[in-house]
């Protein structure tokens, strides 16, 4: 690697080298993908080989799995079950964008009183296992009445609860050089408008990242959406998969992986979707055109 | 693309320490009060309060059907002398934060710098490595992951070792794997972080004459610490606090002989399974208090090899 | 310009959160919907179950028209933690479904409401009464159970007869069993059975059969270390002779039928509660029968007859006389019994039970046949356990795990769990 540095201006990797990141990547993407052959494999396998075939290829196709899944649980349909999960990850990431990157900015770029215990304090908050505080939260959004509403799954978010995601995004703001705001101040900017014009766009990729991943642990969080939902109307695909698991009848284990599946895609497609913003951070001026 | 030339340039150079006027203190810090605000309420009421809640039930009797009682310190002192499997719990949750944070953030550091200066493909290989990610720890992939490495299952096919979740010595490997496996948030902040490392840097070190490494050593780790930092920290904490993937393994029991028993896990079979929602809320401030000290020596050591933009020279 | 794109972003993020909050608005209205009476009623099953319980609902609707029931339901897992947290927060549904290991818990936390407030509304004369006492928490009527169930010994019928072995009969013993597993073991070539050491549920078979119970009267422990240590040393032997499955199949159960020996074609029969052994059918090729539990040296039976489940109106309802019809009609309507058919148990109602016999299809019908071959042998049910055994059964089948890895005897596991036991009763 060193051997070539000095004459290397315009950095050209070597097309051998290339093409051994390439079949590391591959290779490794083969045992990591394998798990997922397997639950696509296992969501078109028959009743008996569900779990007790160790193979990955199915038997014969069940894809009656498929229809099953489709027909929805409980009357409700599964469009309606695909709506209300959309509905509540959509709102989530609304929240958690706008009122994390708020807290942040202050976090990472004002100067108040008890900036340190209340930064310390919000990193706290992460540390306290969920399960200790799921009761109290159960209580107070009773008390407001707003239990089998999709309050207590989106509220929290436009109120910046997750600290991950404010301590993410400070972290980004403080790899922004201070002579940003100094430049916009001298040009007459408040910290509102230096937020919105220079301080925000340029955390994109973190505010992209807390997009995508608000939205995928949203629409997978099974246990939230249990305690808080009653009406089976206000049900997600996330529930309703679980609804095909009843350790004390019958479970058919074949339509919960179709639907698992089914769950998948529109995560994927936001996934896709979004993702490419990712590489437009600040170095896409320069290298990579 | 383009749309992002103009602040860019402006940033250079990144290490001048010169200060302009400030405004005055009392209007920035009731700026700082009015982006606070929806943080604030969300604190107060979503977050202290049932943390003062659970706080005060970690010293009473609490079996969650009838008003909590007043026992002091009794849960803490039964916690720490009378209960094995407590300690047992400790042991196993270290272990697994000792295998799972390096080597998931090793993996994820390595593949975001591998995908990092990649032509073509690079879209593909993000989603690809993602992708297990996108499943949680659901029903599906832990039924998926027992019948990978269940006894003839793949694992035990291509070693021959027998099925790792089947075998108290190695299930807890099996369930940091399934953490490891699920890289992908790490791997994007990582290359968000990457992304943000202004391509004039490398241009400047290259001209420099710094070769590949030299510009890894100068220009991508200090630029990337801030982010490294967060991802050791959150991972850190997250795997403290690790659940899902061992309920998900051991089908909720933590078995096989509670090899894969890790803090969380326990916490909850005490205040739900057991209702001792009491003795579960020591439980999880003992280990806030464990994870509090972790991270404020990850805070320490962060002044010395951790470098922000924003403070100029550290 | 980066300020652009800044404006767009947060057009549509607006626009995105309104929508989240006209929803979360439009959903929350109509809980009190035109003046009717709205009950909540929830229990755990499957979608099969969901669609009978649907059509029994809209019966009663149909004929209480000032009735709005609205339903939920899920696995029995997650629903027992939710009605948990529900029941905690001061959130019980109006009806719900209870399992037997909860109603003393239920009970004693002020949750359930007395029944007897509400007798009028509610008939119990067609419940035997042995059944309808595991409902009662000192002498009070909290609960009444809604299907009844017992343990069976369910097996693969192609394989068993291929072996030779002579099937199970009624009144056989606990050493007959463990012979003609031993004998199916060598047979097959397969454990003929799931390890039997880490369930509770076998235990107090086994116990019962020698006179004793799991707990006293007084909801203390009703056994001793010597006698857990002889019925681990029994599933030791076993075990380690390869006539019951090893200690690396048994650590897989997860409740699902699906994850058991005989569910993965590693064993050929499998103790289980006899309606959800229905699971079998779709996984065992060679077709499963129901046989009895063995029971004591002396012919003492072991097994009874377990509410499956039980229904409960919450104490704190503002509708009793509606929530009591409710029950009411669902335990003991003619119409109401035939959409339900046993998917729930078989019916406690006597009168019902009878009716439904001959309409019961398939292994509904399998079921009822086993349970009738049981009627009047079997002894009375013992009151419902104290609210630690839902910590105990856990503890019961993870202090087992230490003797199948052979990291501890037998007698040093069973002082482990006395030991337990003892703390978990006593708080």
């Amino acid at each position: 690697m060193t051997a070539t540095a000095p004459t290397a201006v315009p950095r050209k990797p070597v097309g051998r080298g290339r093409v051994a990141v390439h079949i590391g990547c591959l290779v490794a993407l083969l045992v990591m993908l394998y798990p997922l052959a397997w639950l696509l494999a296992t969501s078109l396998k028959p009743a008996d080989e569900v779990i007790a075939s160790l193979d990955l290829l199915p038997g014969h196709l069940e894809w009656s799995n498929y229809k099953t899944a489709l027909d929805g649980v409980n009357d409700v349909s599964i469009w309606r079950l695909l709506g209300n999960s959309l509905l509540i990850a959509g709102g989530a990431v609304v929240g958690n964008v706008v009122s994390c990157s708020l807290a942040a900015y202050a976090f990472a770029r004002l100067r108040f009183r008890l900036r340190g215990p209340l930064f310390a304090f919000m990193i706290a908050t992460i540390m306290l296992p969920h399960h200790a505080v799921l009761i109290p939260q159960y209580i107070i959004f009773n008390k407001l009445g707003l239990v089998n509403t999709y309050w207590p799954l989106i509220l929290p978010k436009f109120l910046a609860t997750e600290a991950f995601f404010v301590f993410l995004i400070v972290q980004f703001m403080r790899g922004l050089p201070r002579e940003l705001e100094e430049a916009a101040r001298i040009d007459g900017c408040g910290p509102f408008r230096s937020f919105f014009q220079v301080i925000l766009p340029l955390t994109r990729p973190a505010l992209i990242t807390t997009a995508i991943f608000t939205f995928i642990w949203t629409w997978n969080d099974f246990f939230t959406q249990l305690i808080y939902l009653f009406d089976p109307d206000k049900f997600t695909l996330t529930l309703a998969l679980r609804s095909f698991v009843d350790a004390s009848s019958q479970s058919a284990f074949g339509p919960m992986f179709a639907m698992s599946v089914i769950a998948l895609l529109p995560i994927v497609l936001f996934f896709l979707a979004f993702q490419r913003f990712l590489v437009e951070g600040m170095a896409s001026s320069g290298l990579k055109g | 693309m383009t749309t992002t030339d103009i602040p860019a340039s402006t940033a250079r150079p990144p290490r001048s320490t010169s200060a302009p006027a400030r405004r005055p203190k009392r209007e920035r810090e009731g700026a700082a009060w009015v982006f606070l605000s929806p943080w604030v309420l969300g604190a107060i009421v979503l977050t202290l309060l049932p943390m003062a809640v659970s706080l005060y039930l970690s010293f009473t009797d609490y079996d969650l059907f009838n008003a909590p009682h007043w026992v002091g310190l009794r849960n803490y002192t039964q916690m720490f002398t009378e209960d094995p499997r407590y300690w047992r719990s400790v042991t196993t949750t270290l272990t697994y934060v000792v295998i799972a944070v390096p080597l998931q953030l090793a993996l994820a550091l390595g593949v975001a710098l591998a995908l990092k200066n990649m032509r073509r493909g690079k879209g593909f290989y993000r989603s690809a490595f993602y992708a297990p990610s996108l499943l949680g720890a659901s029903m599906s992939v832990a039924l998926v992951w027992r019948a990978v490495f269940n006894d003839g299952g793949t694992v035990d096919n291509l070693l021959g070792s027998g099925g790792w979740i089947n075998k108290p010595g190695w299930s807890l490997l099996a369930v940091a794997l399934l953490t490891v496996w699920q890289f992908g948030a790490p791997m994007v902040i990582f290359l968000a972080g990457l992304q943000q490392i202004p391509a004039e840097l490398y241009e400047a070190a290259a001209v420099d004459g710094a070769g590949k490494w030299r510009q890894f050593v100068s220009v991508t780790v200090p630029m990337l610490s801030p982010v490294l930092f967060f991802n050791l920290v959150l991972q850190t904490i997250q795997a403290f606090q690790v659940f899902t993937p061992a309920f998900a393994v051991s089908g909720g029991k933590g078995g096989p002989a509670d090899s894969t028993l890790v803090y969380t896990l326990y916490l909850y079979d005490r205040g739900f399974v057991a209702s001792h929602m009491g003795y579960a809320s020591a439980m999880a401030w003992v280990l806030l208090i464990i994870i509090g000290v972790v991270t404020a020596v990850l805070f320490r050591t962060s002044r010395t090899w951790v470098f922000y933009a924003s403070e100029g020279e550290r | 310009m980066p300020g652009h794109r800044t404006k767009g972003f947060c057009a549509s993020a607006a626009a995105l959160a309104l929508c989240a909050v006209l929803a979360g608005c439009g959903g929350s209205g109509d809980t009190a919907a035109g003046g009717k009476v709205v009950l909540r009623y929830t229990w755990w099953g499957n979608p099969d179950r969901a669609a009978r319980t649907e059509q029994a609902v809209a019966l009663f609707e149909k004929q209480h028209p000032g009735v709005r029931v609205q339903t939920s339901f899920s696995g029995y897992d997650a629903y027992k933690q939710k009605l948990a947290i529900q029941a905690t927060g001061g959130d019980a549904p109006d009806v719900m479904q209870l399992d037997y290991r909860q109603i003393d818990q239920y009970a004693s936390g002020d949750v359930l409401l007395d029944l007897g407030k509400v007798k009028s509304a509610l008939r119990t004369s067609e419940i035997d009464a042995g059944l309808l006492a595991t409902g009662r928490v000192d002498g009070t009527l909290y609960a009444v159970p809604q299907g009844r169930g017992t343990e069976t010994l369910v097996y693969d019928v192609a394989t068993w007869k291929a072996s030779g072995v002579p099937l199970p009969k009624q009144g056989w013993t606990w050493s007959e069993w463990a012979d003609a597993m031993r004998a199916l073991a060598k047979k097959t070539g397969k454990p003929g059975a799931t390890d039997p050491g880490q369930s509770e549920d076998a235990f107090e078979v086994w116990l019962r059969g020698q006179g004793k119970s799991l707990y006293t009267k007084d909801g203390s422990l009703g056994f001793t270390a010597s006698d857990l240590t002889r019925w681990w040393t029994f599933a030791d032997r076993l075990r380690r002779e390869g006539t019951v499955s090893r200690a690396e199949q048994t650590t897989q159960l997860d409740g699902t039928v699906e994850n058991t020996p005989l569910g993965r074609g590693t064993a050929s029969s499998d103790f289980n509660w006899d309606a959800p052994a229905s699971g079998y059918l779709a996984i065992v090729k060679g077709g499963v029968a129901l046989a009895p539990m063995p029971s004591g040296t002396d012919g003492t039976p072991g097994q009874y007859y377990k509410p499956s489940m039980f229904l409960g109106v919450a104490a704190d309802t503002s509708h009793p006389k509606e929530s009591a019809e409710l029950v009411d009609f669902l335990l003991n309507d003619h119409r109401a019994a035939k959409i339900l058919g046993a998917t729930r148990g078989i019916p406690v109602n006597e009168t019902i039970r009878e009716q439904t016999a001959s309409q019961l299809k398939d292994f509904d019908k399998t079921v009822a046949d086993y349970q009738a071959s049981l009627e009047g042998t079997l002894k009375d049910p013992p009151q419902a356990p104290p609210s630690g055994d839902n910590a105990l059964q856990t503890t019961f089948a993870r202090d087992y795990d230490q003797v199948s890895y052979e990291r501890m005897s037998p007698r040093e596991a069973a002082e482990n769990y006395i030991t337990e036991a003892k703390a978990e009763l006593r708080s």
